[in-house]
């Protein structure tokens, strides 16, 4: 059991946890012992059962550490199901917790949460899907980030060394928009049941916001993202699209099936091994005197493809990952019912 | 105020997982020894490597060099790559040369 703290009143733990190290720099929401166990109870499982080991240095992830953290974060007991599932799949080896909370190219932990558990939740998915106003989607990727400070220990300027990082490094969890999407949506192509529930995990840089208001085919909207795309590769594993709505209607109005966004720019976010190189990222392997186009991505199914944001303005993202995906994969996890 | 009316909070931190391990034995000359030169994958490591193994050469006559880069800056050397070590060198330097 985690240790106890006596204090005055909730301001005067709010001061402590700050004077701690224990917060993001904003005030917490004081976890009292009879919150943590509202908390703990929500999952149905006992405060020392482990939602996840931390694959690098072994950091256990407690039902009562996550509650905890939980509780500080603004959340709701009945967040905990998604943060659970969200624990399950950030310490999957395949991510790579440790580099990611670490490195100087200051990766943040987006989720992606899909299924009925979002609008029972009441995520926003749609207006200013990224921005605030969300108690949900604010609460509950704040909680992945004071669980990475408090229970990994990685604090900005300590472990954290992140050159600049981005402000996701807060919180940055949102639900996909599957009521304005008519392809199936990201859990589903990533293996979960269409009929279920599941949050997506990714090493998310800072995004890349892309307007095209000007021309209304799939090809024209998809060609305004390959210059952001330049920035990132070349020959990248994974990448986020988050096309808005505006955008997809003009996909649904043409037929394009949601595979197709990832092969139109695999095939034409091409610049040569020359225009790579002077950018500053060389093809590994290949020199100038090579004529063969290199794409920034490193095949189709690299893109990985979601649908959000509000109905007005044609503005969509592009979210490179860290190590644009060499040495961290996305991973997607079933949220219990 | 009194002792009631105060509120019970809990420590959010993990505590660490601490494993005692043991230094390995140190040579008394680096005269005949197999050095391996464990790169982390960052860019300027096997620079680093080399140079430090070049001073090392000028002072001890080494029985030679094996250069590893165990391709992952951001997680522990696979067991692998740690048996290739343990059979095939006498002492290791690594580096991290962002």
């Amino acid at each position: 059991m985690s240790d106890t703290i006596e204090v005055d009143d909730a301001l005067q733990a709010i001061e402590l946890y700050a004077e701690r190290g224990w917060t993001d720099g904003l005030p917490i929401v004081p976890p009292t012992e009879g919150l943590v166990a509202q908390f703990v109870n929500a999952l149905g499982v006992s405060p020392d059962t482990v939602l996840g080991v931390e694959p690098t240095k072994g950091a256990v992830i407690t039902a009562e550490k996550a509650a905890i953290n939980a509780v500080m974060a603004g959340c709701k007991p009945e967040y905990m199901r998604v943060l659970a599932a969200a624990i399950d799949a950030v310490t999957t080896p395949v991510f790579g917790l440790h580099g990611i909370s670490v490195s100087t190219m200051g990766a943040a932990v987006l989720m992606i949460v899909n299924g009925p558990v979002a609008s029972e939740l009441g995520m926003n998915s749609g207006v200013s899907v990224f921005g605030p106003g969300n108690r949900a989607n604010a609460s509950i990727g704040r909680a992945m980030r004071l669980i990475i400070i408090n229970v990994l220990g990685t604090r900005a300027g300590d472990l954290d060394k992140a050159t600049v990082g981005h402000p996701g490094k807060y919180t940055w969890c949102i639900a996909e928009n599957e009521d304005l999407s008519p392809w199936e949506p990201v859990h589903v192509t990533r293996g979960e049941p269409a009929d279920g529930s599941a949050v997506t995990v990714a090493a998310g840089l800072g995004p890349f916001q892309v307007g095209q208001h000007h021309d209304d085919s799939p090809e024209r909207i998809l060609d305004a993202f390959i210059d952001p795309l330049f920035a990132m590769g070349p020959l990248m594993p994974e990448a986020l699209i988050v096309l808005c709505p505006e955008h997809l209607e003009h996909f649904r109005d043409a037929g394009w099936e949601k595979a197709r966004v990832g092969q139109y720019l695999y095939e034409n976010a091409l610049r040569s091994v020359e225009d790579w190189a002077f950018a500053g990222r060389p093809v590994p392997g290949r020199d100038s005197s090579d004529t063969e186009p290199v794409s920034a991505l490193a095949s189709p199914e690299s893109m990985i493809t979601i649908v959000a944001g509000g109905g007005g303005g044609a503005w969509s993202q592009i979210i490179p990952t860290w190590t644009h995906g060499a040495r961290s994969g996305a991973v997607t996890k079933p949220v219990s019912a | 105020m009194s002792t009631e009316s105060k509120i019970r909070v809990l420590d959010p931190t993990g505590q660490p997982t601490i494993v005692q391990q043991g230094m390995a034995k140190r040579p008394d000359t680096l005269d005949g020894k197999v050095v391996g030169l464990l790169a982390n994958q960052k860019l300027n490591a096997e620079p680093l490597l080399e140079a430090i193994y070049d001073v090392l050469a000028e002072r001890f006559e080494l029985g030679g060099r094996v250069a590893i880069n165990k391709g992952d800056a951001s997680r522990p050397a696979a067991p692998e790559v740690l048996d290739s070590i343990a059979s095939d060198v006498d002492v290791v330097i690594t580096a991290n040369g962002d």
